[in-house]
């Protein structure tokens, strides 16, 4: 027999009504999941069910994340080499991403994995992969240089109160990971914004050599002013294929539209993300952008002239798009409600990014207010539809 | 011919189906009446173990409504008088001994079916033991005596897997059919709306001046409630008698020939079945007989009367019910998957979403009784709504049937679910919609009495 079945069956006792764990048997159960799917048969019609379980699901979210790990690890190394001034050797890169992200997660999976088992120990019900993806996505959200304390108490934050006070994944409205990054920018400004915080600094160095730029686009962007916006990002080094690929300092993994892209196409592809919410967020920012620049009229400030597009290919708009907007249980369920949760989405985006100084990043917030209204949109549909319906009333 | 198209709905495809060659069995030894798998049935019995009976002898009726009555579907003894849990009656079984009389009921010609009272004839087809097959919607229950429906829907079709096919079983009876239709417009005062899918019964030239209305989509787009959904606008309008096809021969054999009609053609598919197609049976036959030396070697098998989707879990010791027209053979699948197998591509994962390959590829793919998955919250994925053939927000109707808000529930459309499964079927986190549905909609049932 396979060794890690029979590690699991000669364990099981321990586990069962009467066992010394017995307490424990959920986690048990949770953890022999990953490896074997459950026996469990169905007892009423249908007689046959999907194939398809949560499980899944949100692992095919993981599988849309690892390129942006493995990109996330090799760009944290290249930005500190090239602020160290040194050539960026493959190896060397790599060896630092990994220092910098590895840890990060760790942490995150840890402690994420911790509260979710005792809420589920305290409430009896079972652990939801859904953690699993937050925990995935937290610390791509978060700066390399992030203290690994602060991670533990944002994921910490996100779980608890993003999540398990409202009563475990598919009863919170608000997005975990985005809760716990949100609470560390508010609750630790000084390690979670600036252009410091972007850029891993090699042991033994207190600045960047000088002919490096650490401004990420999105803050050379908010405080442009003179010549059009992409004329000052070329100066800083960031043509737009660098912008695009997203090798530039920023969040470890959010910054590559190119792997955004790649990932909301397999996404939709795989039936797990909805293009509707994707491309009302796409929308939203196009056709706000666009109308700002409409009014602006030439000679106002350079932000507000920005070729919309370009809102796109800088900062976490393409990801948040991506993996945060689509996430099923805190966007509205209905079709025309997703639409309208998108289009918000994006236009929000744009009106906080141009107009609010204070937060060169504006989508996290645009999503956390939006998922918010979730509920409230899905309501007016599902009112909507219910006026239509002539039902069988008594 | 009218020609309608039926949205959303999903086609499942699953391997086993029956191809359309036709075989007979030897004849049962026992035959039975069956009371298991009949919903909202209350049986009291009307013979004792030892009792002689003829085929038509009254075995058990109901007991809040004495018109559904069950007649034995042979002549012989009353062998046994079997009971399942909270002793509710499973079925009655006879010996059958030769040679087998049968009671006999008047015959009905063309020129008597057209000057008969519409009164006489329902109280023939209550006689004749088969008032049940002639069902109503919403709740799917035999008709009620005293009310004249709206609406008759005949369906010939029937897309889930896997029934019988409407060429097999009206080869050389479509003047019986037609005689059926004639029975159920004298009872109902109008013509029934006979209703076909592309691809089925409308293919049989001989049928084609039959059918009213041609009907295209994925499953259940046969099913008259979906019809009824889409093209009456009154609630009151939707509460139409139901007929199967094949029913519609055993009421027009009944009447035409003056005896209780003993056979049927059913369908034995699935994939536990080694070589699916259509047999013609006795009414009650043991179910085992159905099999024969067909089923599946290596698998532990669940025996299932009716389809994947709708059927009911039977006993392989259990007999076939009036009302069944198909035995489907699944295998348990009571075991855990490989060693990481879930995150495999899935060539052979048959599935609603695009998340596996098998979904990207156009064969038809076995599957178990496996849950393939554990109870999980819903995570909003709206597949449940996107499949629903009667645009009910299955989640959200499910969530206000817990919640104990049936006028909630109503207003969803409660009523309109015509039961397909398909909500169940798609739920990523195995959440019980359609036995919740069910339920909600059997209490209101109870209320409305
Ligand atoms: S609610 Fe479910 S069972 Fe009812 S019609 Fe819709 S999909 Fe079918
Ligand atoms: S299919 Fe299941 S998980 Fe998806 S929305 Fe419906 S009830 Fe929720």
């Amino acid at each position: 027999m396979n060794p890690v079945r029979r590690f699991f069956d000669s364990h099981r006792h321990h586990f069962e009504p009467g066992g010394r764990f017995a307490r424990f048997g959920f986690l048990y159960e949770n953890l022999e999941s990953v490896f074997f799917a459950p026996a469990a048969v169905t007892a009423t019609a249908p007689q046959v069910r999907d194939s398809l379980d949560v499980k899944r699901f949100m692992f095919l979210v993981i599988v849309a994340l690892l390129p942006h790990y493995a990109f996330g690890i090799f760009n944290v190394g290249y930005q500190a080499h090239r602020a160290a001034g040194l050539p960026p050797e493959f190896f060397s890169v790599i060896g630092v991403g990994l220092k910098a992200v590895v840890p990060m997660v760790v942490v995150t999976y840890a402690v994420g994995y911790f509260w979710e088992a005792l809420f589920a120990t305290v409430r009896k019900h079972e652990i939801s992969e859904g953690l699993f993806v937050s925990c995935a996505l937290f610390p791509l959200t978060l700066p390399p240089t992030q203290p690994l304390w602060q991670v533990a108490l944002g994921i910490s934050f996100g779980i608890v109160v993003g999540k398990e006070i409202f009563g475990g994944t598919g009863r919170n409205f608000l997005n975990p990971a985005l809760t716990g990054r949100a609470f560390l920018y508010f609750a630790y400004p000084a390690q979670t914004s600036g252009d410091a915080v972007w850029t891993l600094l090699l042991p033994g160095r207190s600045a960047p050599v000088d002919a490096f730029t650490a401004a990420t686009p999105l803050s050379i962007a908010a405080v442009a002013e003179g010549g059009p916006i992409p004329q000052a990002w070329a100066e800083a080094g960031y043509d737009l294929w660098t912008l695009f690929i997203g090798l530039y300092p920023d969040a470890i993994g959010a910054s590559s539209t190119l792997l955004c892209l790649a990932g909301a196409i397999f996404l939709i592809a795989v039936g797990v993300a909805d293009f509707r919410i994707i491309l009302g967020d796409t929308l939203g920012i196009l056709v706000t952008a666009g109308a700002i620049r409409l009014l602006a009229g030439p000679g106002a400030a350079p932000y507000l002239l920005l070729d919309p597009w370009l809102h796109l290919m800088v900062g976490g708009a393409a990801f948040g798009i991506a993996y945060m907007t689509t996430d099923p249980v805190s966007a509205p369920a209905l079709s025309r409600a997703r639409w309208v949760y998108g289009f918000f989405i994006g236009a929000l985006t744009v009106l906080i990014r141009v107009f609010n100084p204070a937060f060169p990043e504006g989508i996290g917030i645009a999503i956390l207010f939006m998922n918010c209204f979730a509920p409230l949109l899905d309501e007016l549909e599902v009112r909507a539809r219910l006026k239509k319906r002539v039902s069988h009333v008594r | 011919m009218e020609r309608k198209h039926l949205k959303n709905g999903f086609t499942l495809r699953i391997s086993g189906a029956p191809d359309e060659t036709l075989a007979s069995l030897p004849p049962p030894r026992q035959v039975a009446a069956v009371a298991a798998r009949t919903r909202f049935l209350k049986p009291r019995l009307a013979v004792k173990v030892g009792d002689a009976v003829k085929t038509g002898t009254l075995l058990f009726a109901d007991k809040r409504r004495p018109e559904l009555r069950f007649l034995s579907p042979g002549a012989g003894r009353v062998s046994a008088v079997n009971f399942g849990p909270r002793r509710s009656l499973q079925e009655v079984v006879i010996d059958l001994e030769e040679p087998e009389e049968a009671e006999a009921f008047p015959r009905l010609d063309e020129a008597g079916l057209a000057a008969v009272d519409p009164e006489e004839l329902r109280r023939r087809i209550v006689e004749g033991g088969l008032w049940s097959l002639i069902r109503e919607l919403p709740f799917r229950e035999a008709a009620a005596l005293d009310r004249r429906p709206p609406q008759v829907v005949v369906f010939l079709d029937n897309l889930e897997p896997f029934h019988p096919s409407p060429r097999v079983y009206l080869q050389g009876r479509v003047e019986r059919f037609r005689f059926g239709l004639r029975v159920l417009e004298k009872l109902s005062g109008r013509p029934p709306i006979v209703t076909a899918c592309t691809g089925g019964a409308e293919t049989v030239a001989e049928l084609k001046p039959l059918i009213t209305d041609l009907l295209q989509g994925r499953y259940p787009a046969h099913d008259p409630g979906v019809l009824l959904y889409r093209s009456r606008h009154r609630p009151e309008q939707r509460q139409a008698w139901i007929v199967e096809g094949q029913d519609v021969l055993l009421l027009a054999e009944l009447l035409q020939e003056g005896r209780y009609p003993i056979r049927r053609i059913v369908t034995l598919g699935g994939p536990g079945v080694a070589s699916p197609g259509h047999l013609e049976v006795r009414l009650g036959a043991p179910l085992a007989d159905l099999v024969g030396g067909r089923a599946a070697v290596g698998e532990r098998l669940r025996f299932v009367a009716g389809g994947v989707l709708t059927g009911a879990r039977a006993e392989s010791a259990s007999f076939l019910a009036l009302h069944e027209k198909a035995l489907t053979l699944i295998p348990e699948g009571d075991r855990p998957g490989g060693l990481l197998e879930w995150m495999l591509p899935g060539r052979q994962k048959p599935s609603y979403s695009r998340a596996f390959l098998s979904s990207w590829m156009p064969s038809s793919v076995p599957m178990d009784c496996n849950r393939h998955g554990g109870i999980r919250a819903c995570i909003q994925c709206a597949f449940c709504m996107r499949v629903c053939p009667v645009d009910i927000l299955p989640q959200l109707t499910y969530k206000a049937v817990l919640a104990g808000e049936t006028e909630e529930a109503l207003a969803h459309g409660l009523l309109d679910c015509v039961e397909c499964g398909l909500c169940s079927l798609v739920c990523p986190s195995k959440i019980e919609l359609l036995e919740t549905l069910q339920r909600a909609k059997a209490a209101v049932r109870e209320e409305m009495r």
